[in-house]
């Protein structure tokens, strides 16, 4: 297809073609080439030892950074506003496919969870519920960007079950329905699997785009208290729960086995002291902290770069999710905004979520760290959301010159 | 409500959304971008900065295994550098149940796949292939360890988390080569596997045992004698490799290393020597068979010059292999006796041998106190003669008997010795004339005396385990009072106090070598593992306690006792060995059992040895006899004395001490060529020789000889010349010589052919017979052969119960 000529393009698809955001560009690409590197020198002697050959991680998992690198820049320049209308597809899709890992002959599970569609020619084993993240995120912004631009609704007053229904849409419940009934259907498919750090990081993500879209404030304090409540129950109910938070609160109840994984992490950690034994030097993944390729790698970050070093990742991804609201702020328009923020808001709390675990700030939950943990699905979901947002950047009307 | 609504629908209300989205993305990035960051910040801080060394520490001590090198053990010599004490390489044969219950499933799998590829499975993994991988393992094992196959399988399941559990310790060379064969050929590391240990080995099994002392093997550290004592010295300091490794507990060799080295062991040279250590361990083991001494006995043989302890023997002995072993007959039986016994419990076993254990480990020489006796004379006379209270032109008399306070100690002899000069007094162990000696020298210059030999307190050897007897002797305060007067007059005798062995042996020691008491030791010198001498042990002398000339007349004195006085029985022509016997009461004990004891001197003008010999418990034919079943008088003179004697000499004989005969006849003469000289010319060679002859046929020329020319017979035999008559060639029988009078010997020998030299006794009569022969009976030997045997002197019986000491204190 012949390039058109500028003049020729509307003013959407001249938007388009504006630059990408450097900064954070450079940022994306900094830490998807850390957290590859550390995550070689996490996984080394477990793939050494499990599989025979030490690059097995490294290799899927730079040839998985590669393609998404292309991948992201490709979606940037695709012109956002089209995701508008792919956004309800993706969401079908996703949500088709949480079922399928469900049908036995396409699903596969592993660890006594279905989250896998399997390996189907070229195409290797993933995770639909990394899709069902963008689904939420692209729907949600599709649709709350729409928020005050429908028209009024009216209900007919003579009736009881009209004037309920006025009501409820005046305390702004209606307009939530669709997005609650999306976020239950697949929690709901995710608890099924059953995926609990994917679905506390849905509904963060929906919660978060409900929140910066303008949902009343209130919904989100009964929501944090339902689920606050919610979890209360489960924890004391279910003996596994309970159990769970026992050894958060004193791994070293049981440091052989249920507490085993996070002594490991902390001794990890605490080896690092301020300088870290240098790159390539743990001693800890010398098989004794487990899952150091998912989420453990960055207690191996900790313990060869030491804390400066730690921190300075951490720095990167404060620098990244600054720099990703900040887009958000200056987007073209609010879909451009919310999708921002959604993908931002996913990332810091990955990130939270994954560091605060480790370090037994949090209770044990299984979720990864965006761009150090391995998975294929993840880090290509991952960068296409970045590329999403530098698809965001481009349209950002540049400053008028003073 | 309308305008409101109006106002959401128009522009105004689109930009009042972006105010929203614009503000709440804000709150956003402040939550997430900023404040999110600061407890994981602090949360690594603590970690990392504030618990990091703590966290390090417990990282490090998981991450790295500590290897202990075991540094070399030193090696113990004798004084000739006879290996004593080595340690060997040796293996221990190690499973761990946790990798042969994973290597079950690889092997299993490993199996599979062979058999799909149409190979052969090897039998570890057809035993894999058939559940039965462990059984597998425990069999084999069991064949090459000589173990029970149960045994072995049960303790892989019962040790299933386990990866260190010790099949067998310190196998030798054969086993561990079978076990590495059996590992290699199935590929069974690290489930099977070998570790390398040390071993010790005491080549002369139970040599000096008491001495040298054993290593505990589940300690690795000394538990008796020298071994003990010098622990640190011998055990040097282990070295250290620390290396990475991983969580399955295999090494990770590139990661990280780290040595620390080692310090071995140095070697002990003892001053004990092996050959003169055996000599007393035969003597000992000797007598106390043939007194029956129920408990044993011990010897010493000290260097009087410089105090070091050529040989020291305890009895009950024990095998240092085998420590826990017990070889000892007397206590053997004891302790069968025991586990027969059908009324006795399995305690009461296990208690008898720990006590039997006990008691063949000590080291009685320094352990071990007892009443000396008459042989304590040898100090009293030195001390005697230093202060001049007395000289050889003292004269005693003894009736028989001493009073002393209201007391009335018999002589040994209770007819009395009547007259004697002070040599006499002492040849005849004379009680009443060393009770005069020690009133003579009196109580305060006794007590003096008693310290300057070291009687009271440690002589200070270099072994562990020395008793110090300060409690077992008066104080000074109570000896010179009004009471110490009978003490004063037993001490004189060596009683009613106690002293060790070696207390002993040391003070005469100093009495015979010119009056310099020395420090004993057993330790010559530590070398390093390269032979450098580390450290020399140089004698030490504590201080001169006589002089010269006063050590000089006692050795003479002592010369004469064994010349002519009680230890007559401990002569060997051809040396001059002085001594002085003992027999002491166990008052300690109401059996009526005594302790016969000798202390000899050697050569007695110019002392090379000293030698402690010591019999306990001799076991009389009836209670209260005098006699034991096979007519021994109990006493020193007539046990210790008779055993020491060819002990002494065999000592002096091995140090290269010349024998001396005073009497030329006594020595030895070899025979002449008389084959083809006419008898007269024959009867006149040997006669220059001093031999005479017997003449067998008739003619007129010497035509054979017995013993052939070149022989060595005894001074004063008869040769046998034959005359045409064939000179008998068939070997003949050695006959039985025991309780025979010298004649009554030689006619026996000379009817055989064979000839005899005497050895013991220098006078002989009825009274002297013979105790032992150095060819057994019933031995076929050549005509013209020289039987040695011992005579004893019967007169000699230096001592009787003496009951009326028994309640001193």
């Amino acid at each position: 297809m012949a390039r058109k000529h500028k003049r020729d393009l509307t003013m959407g698809e001249q938007l388009a073609r504006g630059p990408l955001d450097l900064p954070f560009l450079m940022l994306v690409v900094l830490l998807t080439g850390v957290g590859v590197i550390m995550m070689f020198s996490a996984s080394y002697v477990d793939a050494l030892y499990e599989l025979d050959n030490p690059t097995y991680y490294f290799m899927r998992q730079g040839a998985f950074a590669v393609l998404g690198l292309a991948v992201m820049y490709a979606v940037s320049r695709v012109n956002y506003q089209h995701l508008r209308w792919m956004s309800v597809l993706v969401l079908g899709a996703s949500i088709f496919l949480l079922v399928l890992v469900k049908v036995p002959g396409i699903g596969s599970s592993g660890g006594g969870a279905d989250r896998w569609i399997r390996a189907i020619g070229p195409l290797p084993r993933w995770q639909p519920s990394e899709a069902a993240k963008l689904g939420i995120i692209l729907y949600f912004s599709a649709r709350l960007s729409k928020r005050g631009t429908e028209k009024k609704r009216t209900f007919d007053r003579r009736r009881l079950s009209g004037c309920f229904l006025e009501w409820l849409d005046n305390v702004g419940f209606l307009e939530l329905v669709p997005y609650g009934a999306i976020l239950a259907v697949i929690s709901g498919l995710l608890l099924w699997e059953p995926h609990l750090s994917a679905t506390i990081l849905m509904l963060a993500i929906g919660a978060s785009i409900l929140f910066a879209a303008g949902i009343k404030l209130g919904w989100f304090a009964g929501g944090g208290i339902l689920m606050a409540l919610l979890l209360g129950f489960v924890a004391s109910s279910s003996g596994y729960m309970s159990e769970r938070i026992a050894i958060w609160q004193d791994p070293w109840s049981d440091p052989q086995d249920a507490g085993f994984q996070i002594v490991q992490s902390l001794y990890a950690i605490g080896s690092g002291r301020l300088l870290g034994v240098g790159l390539g030097n743990s001693r800890q993944k010398n098989l004794f902290l487990p899952e150091l390729q998912n989420d453990y790698v960055f207690p191996i970050v900790c313990e060869e770069l030491g804390f400066i070093g730690a921190a300075m990742i951490l720095l990167l991804f404060a620098l990244l999710i600054l720099r990703g609201y900040w887009l958000a702020i200056h987007a073209r328009d609010r879909f451009g905004a919310l999708l921002i923020v959604g993908v931002t808001t996913q990332v810091a709390v990955q990130v939270f979520l994954n560091i605060g675990v480790v370090t037994n700030l949090l209770p044990p939950t299984g979720i990864s760290l965006p761009f150090f943990s391995y998975g294929g699905t993840a880090l290509i979901i991952q960068l296409v959301e970045m590329g999403v947002v530098l698809g965001v950047s481009r349209q950002i009307p540049a400053p008028r010159a003073g | 409500m309308t305008q409101k609504a109006r106002k959401t629908s128009s522009n105004g209300g689109d930009s009042r959304q972006n105010r929203i989205i614009l503000g709440r993305t804000i709150c956003l990035m402040v939550l997430f971008g900023v404040a999110a960051f600061i407890p994981l910040l602090g949360r690594l801080w603590q970690i990392q900065i504030v618990d990091g060394e703590w966290y390090q520490e417990l990282a490090i001590e998981q991450q790295t295994q500590d290897m202990l090198v075991t540094a070399p053990r030193g090696t113990i010599y004798d004084t000739q550098g006879n290996l004593m004490a080595v340690s060997i390489s040796v293996q221990n044969v190690v499973i761990s149940p946790r990798d042969i219950t994973a290597a079950a499933e690889t092997k299993r799998e490993s199996g599979e796949r062979k058999r799909t590829a149409g190979e052969t499975p090897t039998a570890a993994e057809a035993a894999a292939l058939n559940g039965a991988y462990e059984e597998f393992i425990a069999e084999h094992l069991a064949e090459i360890l000589d173990m029970e196959a149960e045994d072995i399988l049960d303790r892989i399941e019962r040790n299933a988390n386990y990866q260190y559990v010790v099949l067998k310790w310190r196998v030798d060379d054969e086993i561990s080569d079978a076990v590495r064969a059996f590992q290699e050929e199935y590929s069974l590391y690290p489930g099977v596997y070998l570790s390398p240990d040390t071993k010790r080995v005491y080549p002369y099994g139970s040599l000096a045992a008491q001495v040298i002392g054993w290593v505990n093997t589940n300690t690795n550290m000394g538990a008796f004698g020298a071994e003990a004592k010098y622990e640190n010295l011998l055990a040097g300091s282990p070295g250290r490799v620390v290396t990475a490794r991983n969580a399955r507990g295999q090494e990770m060799l590139s990661s990280y290393e780290s040595y620390i080295d080692g310090e071995p062991g140095l070697n002990l040279q003892l001053t004990i020597d092996a050959t003169i250590q055996s000599y007393c361990e035969k003597t000992l083991a000797e007598g106390i068979s043939s007194y029956e001494a129920r408990k044993g006995g011990f010897c010493i043989v000290m260097e009087p010059d410089t105090g070091a302890i050529l040989a020291m023997a305890s009895s009950p002995n024990y095998d240092l292999n085998n420590p826990r072993t017990v070889s000892d007959p007397v206590l053997a039986d004891y302790l069968e006796q025991v586990q027969a016994d059908p009324a006795g419990s399995e305690d009461a076993y296990l208690q008898a041998l720990e006590a039997a254990q006990y008691q063949q480990w000590t080291n009685r020489t320094i352990t071990d106190t007892y009443e000396p006796g008459s042989t304590f004379k040898i100090m009293v006379l030195a001390a005697a003669l230093e202060e001049g209270v007395v000289n050889d032109s003292s004269t005693f008399y003894c009736p028989g008997y001493k009073e002393v306070a209201d007391r009335r100690i018999n002589c040994s002899n209770r007819a009395g010795h009547g007259a004697q000069t002070l040599a006499k007094a002492v040849a005849n162990s004379c009680n009443p004339a060393f009770i005069e000696i020690g009133q003579a020298l009196g109580a305060e210059r006794f007590y003096q005396y008693l310290e300057d030999f070291g009687i009271i307190g440690k002589t200070g050897i270099d072994l562990q385990g020395e008793t110090d007897n300060t409690n077992l002797v008066w104080t000074e305060e109570y000896f010179t009072g009004i009471y110490g007067e009978v003490s004063l007059a037993t001490a004189s005798f060596g009683q009613t106090f106690r002293l060790t062995p070696l207390q002993l042996i040391t003070a005469a020691s100093a009495a015979v070598n010119g009056g310099h008491l020395m420090q004993p030791y057993v330790v010559q010198a530590f070398t390093g593992q390269d032979g450098n001498v580390v450290e020399q042990t140089t004698p030490t002398e504590l201080r001169q306690v006589i002089s010269e000339s006063t050590s000089q007349r006692v050795r003479e004195i002592l010369f004469e006792v064994v010349d002519t006085g009680t230890g007559k029985n401990a002569r060997v022509e051809g040396y001059r060995i002085g001594g002085k016997t003992g027999t002491s009461e166990k008052r300690d004990e109401d059996t009526g059992d005594l302790i016969v004891s000798f202390l000899g001197v050697a050569p007695a003008d110019d002392p090379q040895i000293v030698v402690l010999l010591a019999f306990d418990s001799p076991t009389p034919v009836t209670p209260g006899s005098n006699y034991t079943s096979r007519g021994f008088f109990i006493s020193g003179g007539a046990m210790a004395a008779l055993s020491a004697g060819p002990l002494v000499a065999e000592i002096l004989d091995y140090l290269g001490v010349e024998k001396v005969y005073s009497d030329a006849s006594y020595a030895d003469v070899v025979m002449p060529q008389t084959v083809g000289l006419s008898l007269a010319d024959a009867q006149a060679l040997l006669q220059t020789k001093g031999l005479s002859c017997r003449v067998v046929g008739e003619g007129a020329v010497v035509t054979d000889q017995l013993p052939s020319q070149g022989a060595s017979i005894p001074g004063g035999s008869q040769a046998v010349l034959y005359l045409g008559e064939e000179k008998p060639a068939e070997q003949v029988e050695v006959p039985a010589l025991t309780r025979m009078t010298l004649s009554a010997a030689e006619q026996a020998l000379a009817e055989r052919n064979l000839y005899l030299r005497p050895s013991g006794a220098t006078s002989y009569s009825d009274t002297t017979i013979s105790v032992s022969q150095s060819t057994d009976p019933g031995t076929l030997v050549d005509p013209g052969t020289v039987v040695e045997v011992q005579f004893m002197d019967t007169s000699i019986q230096d001592y009787a119960e003496n009951g009326n000491i028994a309640s001193i204190r």
